[in-house]
C-alpha cells in the first residue's frame, strides 16, 4: 500500500509565492473587454434608433442593465487579474487563476514539448505578450499564462530550453554510462 | 567519428521496389482516399449531373469507366515510383509520388510500432503489408504494401532491436527476467460477438446514416410501414391500432438491425483475437477481413483504462484499453483509436483483466483495490445542481402549463439515483511497488471506468477548488496524462495538495523515459 506519510522533504506547491502579472495587465483586460462590449452597445443602439418598438420596450432595461453588466465585469477583470500569478521554478512552471473556480497548475519543464509565444494588436502597443506551454495530450496548450511582459516571455521561453538541453545532457550522459 | 559518418552517409543507396502484387495494395488504397477525400468535394458536381444532365445512365458509365482507367494508370505509375531502402544510418528512405515525388526520411528511433496488416487480397499470395507508425499521425506513417511475412517480421526485429539498443540503460534485470517469460491471451468469436452488443459500434453507423436520414424515412414510410400497416389489417383485422403496432415492428426490427450490424463489425475487427506478450512487448493479431498485427511496447502505455458500461455489467465483461500518447486531446485520442496505435482488449472477464494488467502492473488485483472516496460535499452538491434544481424547474413548468405535477417527484427520484449512484463510483487509490508508485482513478454512474497508471508518466498537475470548497479544506484534483486526463472531485485539500506534490516529484526526479 501507498503510504504518504513517510516523505517529509517532499516541496509544497502550496507554499509557492507567485509573482503577480504585468504592470499593466489589468489594462489590456479591460481594453480587451471594452473590445467586446462596445460594438455589442453600438449594435444595441442601432437596433433602438431603427426599430422604435423594440427601443420602447427594450430602451429602459438596457440604459440600466448596460451600465450595471459593463461595471461587474470591470470589477471581476480586476479581481481576476489580482487573483492570477505564475512562478518559475527549476523543474517546474506553476500557474493560478480563477475567481470563482480558482486553479493552481504545476507544469514541469521535464513535460514540455514545446512553447509558443502570442503578441495581439493591443499586446503589442503595450508591451505585453501571452506564452502557451504544450506537454502531450493535452486538448490546447497546458499552461497559457497570458499578459506577462514581453520580456518576461522571452526569458521563461529560453529557461525552458535550456532547462530542455540540460535534461537531454543529462539523458545522453546518462546513456554513455 | 566524424569520417566515419560522412563515409556512412557517401555510401551508395540501394533502392528496393515492391512485389507487383502491390499494386492491389495502391489500387484499394486510392479507391479508399477517393471515396474518403475525393467524394465530397465533388458533390456539387454530383448535384449538377442529377439536376442538369440528360442521358445520366451512359455520362454515369462514361465517368466511372474514365475515373477507373485513371485510377489504374495513375496506381500503376506510382507502383512504379515506389521504392524503398533500408540505409546504413539506421533510416527507412523511401521515394514516392506521381505528379509530386516525394522523399520519406524515418528513422529507426522515431518508429513508434511497426504493425504487420494482412489483407484479404493478399491471402492467396502470402503477402503483408508492414507499417511503421511515427508519431501518432496518419500523415507520418510509412506503408511497405506487398511484402513476405518474413521480410516485414525481420524489419520489425531489426527496428526493435535498434531501439532496445537505444534505450538499454532503462531495462533493468528485474526485466530481462520477464523477458523470456511469454503470455497469451485468445478470445473467442463468441465472446467477440458479445463485445458488439456492448459498444457502441451501431451507434457510429447510425450516425454516419444520419444525412441521409430523410430518404431513410421516406423510405420506410412508403415500402415498410405502410405494407406493415397493411398485413397487420389484413391479418388481425386490427383497424384502430394497426399503424401503431406496424411503427413498433419497425423499431424492434432496426434495433434488431443495429445490433446485427454492430456483432457483424466487432466480428470483423477482431475475428480470431490472440494477443502475446513478451520481451515487455504486446503483439496483438486481429480481424476478419484483413489480419492485423499491432505491436506495442510496454514502456509506450500511457494508462490503462478499464470500462464496463450497462450491458458489460448484465454480460459481466470488460474492455481494457492500452493507450499511447496523443497529443491533441479528445480528438487525437478518439483519431489514436482509429489509427490502431491503442491497444483494445475487447471482452474480458475480471480475471482475465487482473491478469494482462499485471502483464504491466504486477501488483494489480482489482479485487484489493482500497479506493478512497470522494468527501460527502459532492454528493450535496451534484444533489442540489442536478437533481433537485431540474426537478423544481419541472415542477414550474408542470405547474404552468397544467400537467401532473408528481413528474417532478419522479425527476427528482430519477435524477438523485443517478447522482448517488456517480458519487459512489468516485475514488483513487494509491500503490507502491518496488520503489516505483501507481494511481488508480475510479469513476462511472451505471457503468464503470478505471485508469490505471503510473505517476511519473504525468504531464501536469492541477487542483481546482472554489470558495466554499476552500472553507471545507476540499480540492478537485486533475493529472493531465499524455493519453487523457484523471480527474478526482471533492478530496481532502491536504490529500490533494499531497498527490500534486508527489507526482511532481516522481515527474521531476524520474529519470526513465515516459514516452
Amino acid at each position: 500500500m501507498f503510504n504518504n506519510q513517510q516523505i517529509m522533504d517532499l516541496p509544497k506547491h502550496s507554499d509557492i509565492s507567485f509573482k503577480p502579472l504585468a504592470d499593466k495587465a489589468l489594462l489590456h483586460t479591460q481594453l480587451s473587454s471594452l473590445l467586446f462590449y462596445i460594438p455589442l452597445i453600438g449594435a444595441l443602439i442601432a437596433v433602438c434608433y431603427f426599430n422604435e418598438a423594440f427601443a420602447n420596450n427594450a430602451q429602459t432595461y438596457l440604459l440600466i442593465g448596460m451600465p450595471i453588466l459593463v461595471a461587474v465585469s470591470m470589477a471581476y477583470n480586476i479581481i481576476s487579474v489580482r487573483l492570477r500569478g505564475f512562478a518559475v521554478r527549476d523543474h517546474d512552471i506553476a500557474f493560478k487563476k480563477g475567481v470563482i473556480w480558482q486553479q493552481v497548475t504545476v507544469l514541469p519543464l521535464a513535460r514540455v514539448q514545446h512553447m509558443e509565444i502570442h503578441q495581439g494588436p493591443i499586446e503589442r502597443k503595450l508591451s505585453l505578450a501571452s506564452i502557451k506551454l504544450f506537454s502531450a495530450g493535452g486538448v490546447s496548450a497546458d499552461l497559457q499564462i497570458s499578459e506577462l511582459t514581453h520580456d518576461d516571455c522571452k526569458n521563461m521561453r529560453q529557461f525552458v530550453q535550456n532547462y530542455r538541453q540540460d535534461d537531454a545532457t543529462t539523458q545522453a550522459a546518462l546513456v554513455d554510462e | 567519428m566524424s569520417n566515419a559518418t560522412l563515409e556512412d552517409k557517401a555510401s551508395p543507396i540501394y533502392w528496393q521496389k515492391v512485389s507487383p502484387w502491390a499494386l492491389l495494395y495502391f489500387v484499394v488504397h486510392f479507391s479508399v482516399r477517393f471515396v474518403k477525400d475525393g467524394l465530397l468535394n465533388l458533390l456539387p458536381m454530383l448535384v449538377v449531373f442529377v439536376t442538369q444532365v440528360e442521358n445520366k445512365l451512359f455520362w454515369a458509365q462514361a465517368a466511372g469507366g474514365i475515373a477507373l482507367i485513371s485510377l489504374l494508370i495513375y496506381s500503376f505509375l506510382y507502383y512504379l515510383n515506389f521504392k524503398f531502402s533500408i540505409s546504413s544510418d539506421n533510416e527507412i528512405l523511401l521515394n514516392k509520388g506521381v505528379f509530386k515525388k516525394e522523399r520519406l526520411t524515418l528513422k529507426f528511433g522515431r518508429v513508434q510500432n511497426v504493425n504487420i496488416a494482412e489483407p484479404f487480397y493478399f491471402t492467396p499470395v502470402d503477402l503483408v503489408n508492414c507499417i511503421f507508425d511515427a508519431a501518432g499521425s496518419v500523415s507520418q506513417e510509412v506503408v511497405l504494401p506487398g511484402v513476405t511475412k518474413d521480410y516485414a517480421q525481420q524489419m520489425r526485429k531489426q527496428i526493435f532491436d535498434f531501439k532496445a539498443q537505444q534505450q538499454q540503460e532503462v531495462q533493468n534485470t528485474e526485466q530481462s527476467k520477464t523477458d523470456t517469460i511469454e503470455n497469451s491471451l485468445s478470445i473467442s468469436n463468441k465472446e467477440i460477438a458479445k463485445f458488439g452488443l456492448m459498444s457502441n459500434m451501431a451507434i457510429l453507423a447510425m450516425a454516419a446514416l444520419a444525412p441521409f436520414i430523410n430518404l431513410i424515412v421516406d423510405f420506410l414510410e412508403k415500402q415498410i410501414i405502410a405494407k406493415v400497416e397493411g398485413f397487420y389489417q389484413q391479418e388481425f383485422g386490427m383497424l384502430a391500432s394497426a399503424a401503431t403496432f406496424a411503427m413498433i415492428t419497425l423499431i424492434v426490427l432496426l434495433v434488431f438491425a443495429a445490433v446485427m450490424l454492430s456483432v457483424t463489425m466487432s466480428l470483423i475487427r477482431f475475428y480470431n483475437f490472440e494477443l502475446y506478450f513478451k520481451g515487455q512487448k504486446f503483439k496483438r493479431i486481429a480481424g476478419l477481413l484483413e489480419r492485423h498485427q499491432l505491436s506495442m511496447s510496454m514502456d509506450k502505455v500511457q494508462s490503462i483504462v478499464i470500462k464496463q458500461n450497462l450491458m458489460g455489467r448484465l454480460l459481466k465483461r470488460f474492455t481494457v484499453e492500452c493507450l499511447q500518447a496523443s497529443s491533441g486531446g479528445i480528438v487525437a485520442g478518439v483519431a489514436a483509436k482509429q489509427n490502431k496505435q491503442t491497444l483494445v482488449l475487447p471482452v474480458l472477464n475480471s480475471e482475465q483483466v487482473d491478469s494482462v494488467c499485471q502483464w504491466i502492473y504486477p501488483w494489480f488485483n482489482s479485487k484489493k483495490l482500497a479506493f478512497k472516496r470522494a468527501e460527502r460535499a459532492l454528493l450535496y452538491k451534484n444533489l442540489g445542481f442536478y437533481s433537485l434544481l431540474p426537478s423544481v424547474l419541472v415542477f414550474g413548468f408542470c405547474f404552468i402549463t397544467d400537467i401532473n405535477t408528481l413528474i417532478s417527484l419522479g425527476v427528482l427520484v430519477v435524477f438523485s439515483g443517478l447522482v448517488t449512484l456517480s458519487y459512489q463510483r468516485y475514488g483513487y487509490y494509491m500503490h507502491e511497488d518496488n520503489g516505483r508508485f501507481y494511481m488508480v482513478v475510479r469513476k462511472g454512474m451505471i457503468g464503470v471506468h478505471y485508469r490505471v497508471f503510473e505517476l511519473y508518466k504525468a504531464q501536469s498537475a492541477r487542483s481546482i477548488s472554489t470558495y466554499l470548497m476552500r472553507k471545507s479544506s476540499l480540492k478537485s484534483l486533475y493529472i493531465q496524462l499524455a493519453s487523457g486526463f484523471a480527474f478526482m472531485p471533492y478530496i481532502k485539500q491536504q490529500d490533494a495538495d499531497f498527490i500534486i506534490d508527489f507526482t511532481i516529484k516522481q515527474i521531476e526526479s524520474d529519470t526513465r523515459s515516459w514516452m
